[in-house]
């Protein structure tokens, strides 16, 4: 077994950490304070090819295999986490169900301007009765002539009102549950498609997480994405990927947390010695870096089963649920490094703090990651 | 038009660490690409891009500047191709016998038009390859370099110097050094990178090159560190930045600053 990443892996590391330290940290501070969505970096991580990672060349991605991939979320999210789920729901759950589950007319018509990341995408599931209860939407999508007619609304849409393409999941045939359920690839120009206010979040305010609204919005049939009551598979495939990219978030945060206490630890003097020498501070950073350290081998094999073709499920499920419990952990433990500067402004592990949890939250909370992984278990 | 860049696969020194004997322990310091040189590449790609020039990578020096990992970095940096001399023997080389060494590369790759370097090495910070490697090609070195432009044989080079800055015409090959701030370096994108493995690199064998004995050997006779005064390590810890200076003032006085 070879723990070692390829030539290309370690050198994606370099380069988007460079990218990511010149054009990133500057702002992720800032972005955070002022709850605003960092448009401006969009050219930016298109330009870097970050935006369709795993797409082939031919579709406008740059061809990259998955723990590439999950190496540059983690990259970006350890500069700032609202990036990095900017970046990971726009190449998990946007771009890939189009990959995937498109049609060649489809991908002619959007997989170009995604992968090369001139047009945003953002994954609209969540409703406000329907949360983990995913088949509980009640967003419809009536048939007509030549096409169908939406009518409900979403909660909680990453990327949105940003987003030009979004892959939207309503009900064609209430009465059969999870498989009356069809997913559609929306344009956010259609009349009838509302965005509400975002959402004033503890962490990641720098990405946007706002309401969706349909009203008699008219889509064509080309718009349907895979077949009639598919949806639910595609919603549920897509975010098994989109997992890994959250498991990736989650570990790029935990790192900066790490890091952040390390580099504290020995600047800050008290009682004639750096805090560094006490072994009260020592044994909390040895369990951050032997939690990180373990989390990224998670977060790699499951990426590493994407990439060989392998089921990867379970192993994305186990992934982002130590990582994020890490991340969440690794930030607490930060700020108690940092004393009482850590829960001011003036150091970054507050932001990390706030910003970790969300990742135990969505794309499956925590809960939901030990269902799965119990299920796999007790098979 | 060829343009040859020479850059260096070496350790970064803020990553190494001085035991108490003095020597230097770099087993923990992540090799690559010398810092400077990025901007060395960038200055060049630029014309490369505006002339339509061949642009090649030229590196030599100690095991490990020749691996896949090495060339892959500098080609995804936007080099055309690379050609490598790895040699343990070159480990210890001085400045004139690496300058020695390139100028034989220059010739093997022949026809080359300019080198460009970066403005010092990170591990080194001599200074000095880039006017030994001028020496040894019989070709004007030329320092300080902020921007190159125009075309073989009629190269406009742009250069700071104390006072202004100077434009010159060169009219021949030549060897420049970029000067450490001459271009932001892009960032290599994923596709760059992921294209550098399949560029040609070129190893050569360092016996076969035949390198000519150099017109004068330099060799280091003597290193010795900056005089370093006894720190006070005092410190003004208080929050209300008129009692520091005060503070600071009443310490300077003490101590017969002031
Ligand atoms: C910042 C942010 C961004 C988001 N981005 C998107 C997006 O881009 N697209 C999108 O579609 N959605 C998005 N979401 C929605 C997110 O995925 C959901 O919030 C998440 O799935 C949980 O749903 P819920 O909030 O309704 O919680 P609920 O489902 O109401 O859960 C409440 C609690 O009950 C637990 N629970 C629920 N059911 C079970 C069960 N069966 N067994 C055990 N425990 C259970 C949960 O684990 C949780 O602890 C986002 C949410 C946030 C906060």
């Amino acid at each position: 077994m070879d723990f070692e990443l390829t030539d290309e892996q370690q050198l994606i590391r370099d380069a988007v950490r460079e990218f990511a330290e010149s054009e990133i940290v500057p702002v992720a501070a800032e972005i955070d304070r002022d709850h605003r969505f960092p448009a401006e970096l969009l050219p930016k991580l298109a330009e870097m090819n970050l935006m369709g990672m795993t797409f082939p060349e031919k579709e406008g991605g740059a061809g990259a295999d998955y723990v590439s991939y999950v190496i540059a979320v983690e990259e970006v999210s350890r500069a700032c986490a609202s990036t990095g789920i900017i970046m990971s729901s726009h190449n998990s759950l946007a771009t890939w169900p189009v990959y995937k589950f498109g049609t060649r007319a489809q991908k002619d018509r959007y997989m170009h301007d995604m992968a090369s990341g001139r047009r945003l995408g953002a994954f609209a599931l969540t409703e406000p009765a329907a949360g983990t209860d995913a088949a509980a939407g009640t967003t419809t999508a009536v048939r007509t002539g030549d096409g169908y007619v939406l009518n409900g609304s979403k909660m909680f849409i990453s990327n949105a009102p940003h987003a030009e393409v979004y892959i939207v999941f309503a009900k064609t045939d209430p009465d059969r549950g999870t498989r009356g359920i069809s997913a559609f690839i929306v344009e956010g120009d259609t009349p009838g498609f509302a965005v509400g206010e975002a959402e004033h979040k503890m962490g990641i305010r720098g990405s946007s997480t706002p309401p969706l609204y349909f009203t008699d919005m008219r889509i064509p049939k080309e718009a349907l994405l895979g077949e009639e009551g598919e949806g639910f598979k595609i919603a549920m495939a897509t975010l098994d990927g989109g997992r890994i990219g959250v498991s990736a978030q989650a570990l790029g945060i935990a790192q900066a947390a790490l890091e952040a206490g390390v580099d504290y630890a020995k600047e800050r003097v008290q009682f004639g010695k750096p805090i560094a020498n006490l072994q009260a501070i020592q044994w909390m950073i040895a369990d951050s870096a032997l939690q990180v350290d373990a989390a990224r081998l998670l977060v790699y094999r499951a990426a590493a089963c994407v990439a060989a073709g392998r089921p990867y499920s379970t192993e994305g499920a186990m992934a982002k649920l130590f990582a994020s419990e890490t991340a969440t952990r690794v930030a607490d433990r930060a700020i108690q490094i940092h004393g009482g500067y850590g829960y001011t402004e003036a150091y970054p592990v507050e932001r990390h703090y706030r910003d970790a949890k969300i990742t135990e939250l969505y794309e499956g909370t925590s809960e939901v990651q030990r269902m799965v992984i119990a299920r796999s278990a007790l098979r | 038009m060829k343009i040859v860049v020479a850059y260096k696969w070496t350790r970064d020194p803020e990553e190494a660490s001085a035991r108490p004997d003095g020597t230097v322990d770099w087993s923990r310091a992540k090799p690559g690409l010398s810092t400077y040189d990025p901007v060395a590449i960038e200055v060049a790609r630029q014309l490369a891009a505006e002339t339509g020039a061949e642009l090649i990578g030229v590196t030599v020096g100690d095991k490990g500047v020749g691996t896949p990992l090495a060339c892959k970095a500098a080609l995804g940096r936007g080099l055309d191709r690379v050609v490598t001399v790895e040699d343990g023997s070159l480990a210890d080389a001085g400045r004139s016998e690496l300058a020695a060494v390139l100028a034989e590369v220059i010739k093997h790759i022949g026809d080359v038009d300019l080198v460009v370097t970066g403005d010092s090495s990170m591990d080194v910070a001599a200074k000095m390859v880039p006017t030994v490697l001028a020496g040894e090609l019989g070709w004007p070195a030329v320092a300080e370099v902020t921007s190159v432009t125009g075309k073989a044989g009629e190269l406009r080079v742009g250069r700071e110097i104390p006072g202004g800055a100077q434009v010159l015409e060169i009219s021949g090959p030549a060897v420049l050094a970029t000067s450490a701030d001459a271009a932001a370096p892009r960032v290599p994108g994923m596709k760059d990178l992921l294209a550098a493995g399949k560029k040609p690199v070129e190893h050569l064998d360092l016996a076969a090159l035949k390198v000519s004995p150099q017109n004068a050997v330099m060799t280091v006779t003597g290193r010795s560190l900056p005089e370093r005064k006894v720190r006070k390590g005092q410190l003004i810890d208080t929050a209300d930045p008129a009692q520091a200076a005060d503070e600071l003032l009443t310490a300077l006085r003490q101590a017969g600053a002031l």
